[in-house]
């Protein structure tokens, strides 16, 4: 089948990228896969993805990031992209307070829609401004700690940080499906059932208890 | 005409009043001057059924700056602009009393009601000659135009702290309309220039004057004609806006309206252009999603009747939606095309739905024999042409929606528009009786 070809990596994770309109996802995004940045990208319509693969904790791993619209008006859209996202970036411009007082209701829309485990990381974008600066570092900081999230500021102009908060989530997730994947070797070979090798999606798995056979 | 220039002063002096976001930019950069602004604005609270000739806002230059703008061109997209301010006649009460009729109505009734529209004044409207478009009227709908002056009756409290709590998917408020409108204004590319040299070569002080205008701000990175482009788009998004709060600002639609700019050098035309454009566009941006979700099922529909196999392969993928077509319905392929593309696509669609407002009727376009029959879904047949021009790639190679959204959005700068008008129409021909 056509979709084996493209399939020369150990784990796929889906990562959203969410955050209000203007905070710079769309080039966190293009930083990110394509090392590209754009001062006037237009607004994101709906939805759009790019992926890269690469390497974390010895393995490969492919990143498919999906990058949403962050106008209200879409949220029903792109909210359905939640499902089945490990990951989510949460962004904020740090110029613009407003953005980060809006981090809260993002949350919100995470625990409505998206795998209750998902791993999310904060971001406040935008540091290359900071003259501009109205949310302190250690605003970022606290709130991130308060809400259990990993947190980094970033500038997608500058490129500062952008790998490292991929890295750092796809990490954090890669580590998740490991101990995962072991639990369930674990209890396969307890339990003496035979088990798929490798778990692609870590978020599927809590709710895809595809039912009835296990519940004995 | 002028007086619906008035209109559009009306609408513009709307924004301006109650503008809280220039209230607090004016007071974050300029305290002193705030405090003052924030008291002329709250001496006119409860101002809002004054005339428009009595009408009197302190610090604003926008009618001197709009006045500027007029100019005599003779540029050859008058007339659809023309044809559109006639649309935009049925806001009449007569026409909002009957919902329904927008696209049967004879010139002589729209040349009468433009009359009657040039003695509205807007404000004035009575609320119950508001009919909310229903739901199931996703054609053609007239934005609800009366109720903008309930809406602004209670401008100062909505923008107060007795704004009604909202639930976790709120409902937007004008407030962050404005501050969306200016984001999307300043990264407005330029792709217009050639378009409108005179636009193009306005000078620092205009531009800038026009910024001070819609208290536009971060704009100091941008060149003139860009600073005067993104000041006349939030000037006419605003007052949109206010128009037709129902939809108020959706992120796209300064995409259907920069093209507009470029070839109207005069905002007031070019905001009753638009809002004639919207008519039909505004279902792309409602929330309830009944436009978009009526388009991307007529996109499918032609589709299965054009690829069954193609159909079935999208079917494997559960994307039969055409769910990775919904960017290009919502700007009308805006995205995908070049400015000179978009205006050439642009004026065929409308050309055609203005073939069938003026009731040239398919039956009489096949005995005449002269191709494809008009169609108010020209735009959708164009889209899924585009989609079956890559039907092999899509059922050899791609095995996920998400590859099929991929290919869709990384159509910009691919496409031949006249090759894909000849499918489009090919596609009218073979189905237009089994789709519509």
């Amino acid at each position: 089948m056509a979709h084996r070809v493209d399939n020369e990596y150990d784990y796929l994770f889906k990562i959203v990228l969410i955050g209000d309109s203007g905070v710079g996802k769309s080039n966190i995004l293009s930083r990110f896969t394509r090392n590209e940045f754009f001062l006037e990208s237009k607004s994101t319509i709906g939805v759009e993805f790019a992926t890269r693969t690469l390497q974390i904790d010895g393995k490969t791993i492919k990143a498919q990031i999906w990058d949403t619209a962050g106008q209200e008006r879409y949220r029903a859209i792109t909210s359905a992209y939640y499902r089945g996202a490990v990951g989510a970036l949460l962004v904020y411009d740090i110029t613009k307070r407003q953005t980060f007082d809006n981090v809260q209701r993002w949350l919100r829309e995470l625990r409505d829609h998206a795998d209750a485990n998902i791993v999310v990381m904060m971001i406040g974008n935008k540091s290359d401004l900071n003259h501009l600066r109205s949310v302190p570092e250690e605003d970022g900081q606290a709130f991130s700690e308060k809400e259990g999230l990993s947190f980094l500021e970033t500038s997608a102009l500058e490129a500062i940080n952008v790998e490292k908060a991929f890295q750092t989530v796809l990490s954090e997730i890669h580590q998740i499906v490991s101990k995962k994947a072991l639990a369930a070797q674990e209890s396969a070979s307890t339990n003496g059932r035979s088990m798929q090798g490798t778990t692609i999606n870590v978020a599927e798995a809590p709710t895809n208890t595809k039912g009835s056979c296990c519940s004995s | 005409m002028i007086l619906c220039r008035k209109d559009y002063l009306l609408l513009r002096k709307h924004c301006l009043r109650k503008s809280v976001y220039s209230n607090e930019d004016r007071k974050q950069s300029n305290k002193t001057d705030g405090a003052n602004h924030a008291e002329s604005v709250s001496s006119e609270k409860g101002e809002d059924t004054v005339s428009p000739v009595g009408f009197e806002v302190p610090d604003n230059p926008s009618v001197e700056v709009e006045e500027h703008l007029i100019s005599e061109d003779g540029n050859p997209c008058v007339r659809s602009g023309e044809e559109m301010q006639d649309d935009t006649s049925k806001t009449s009460p007569e026409m909002l009393m009957d919902g329904n009729q927008s696209s049967s109505s004879s010139s002589n009734k729209e040349e009468s009601d433009n009359s009657v529209l040039t003695h509205e004044e807007m404000p004035h409207k009575d609320a119950t000659s508001v009919q909310q478009p229903s739901t199931e009227d996703e054609q053609e709908s007239i934005p609800r135009y009366s109720s903008a002056g309930g809406n602004m009756e209670n401008d100062s409290e909505l923008s107060k702290d007795a704004r009604p709590v909202k639930s976790s998917r709120t409902v937007e408020d004008f407030e962050t309309w404005q501050r969306i409108i200016r984001l999307d204004a300043v990264r407005a590319n330029d792709e217009w220039v050639s378009y409108s040299t005179s636009q193009a070569a306005v000078s620092r002080e205009k531009a800038i004057e026009s910024a001070k205008a819609v208290c536009l701000k971060d704009y100091e990175h941008l060149e003139p004609h860009r600073i005067h482009h993104a000041s006349r788009l939030v000037a006419i998004l605003e007052a949109y806006a206010i128009y037709d709060p129902e939809i108020g600002y959706c992120q796209g639609m300064s995409d259907l309206l920069a093209p507009l700019l470029a070839v109207l050098e005069d905002d007031n035309e070019a905001f009753w252009c638009f809002a004639g454009f919207m008519r039909k566009a505004r279902h792309n941006f409602r929330l309830d999603e009944v436009g978009i979700r009526r388009q991307l099922n007529m996109v499918s529909k032609i589709i299965k009747h054009k690829d069954f196999h193609l159909y079935r392969h999208l079917e494997m993928l559960q994307a039969e939606d055409c769910f990775f077509v919904y960017r290009m319905v919502v700007v009308m392929f805006r995205r995908e095309l070049t400015f000179e593309q978009t205006l050439s696509l642009w004026e065929v669609m409308w050309a055609d739905q203005a073939a069938n407002r003026a009731g040239i009727t398919k039956s009489s376009f096949e005995k005449l024999r002269l191709g494809a029959p008009p169609t108010d879904d020209l735009l959708l047949y164009a889209i899924a042409a585009s989609v079956l021009q890559k039907r092999k790639l899509i059922i050899e190679s791609y095995s996920s929606m998400d590859e099929i959204i991929r290919e869709c959005n990384s159509m910009s700068g691919q496409l031949n528009i006249w090759k894909l008008l000849d499918d489009a129409h090919d596609l009218v021909v073979t189905l237009h009786d089994r789709i519509e």
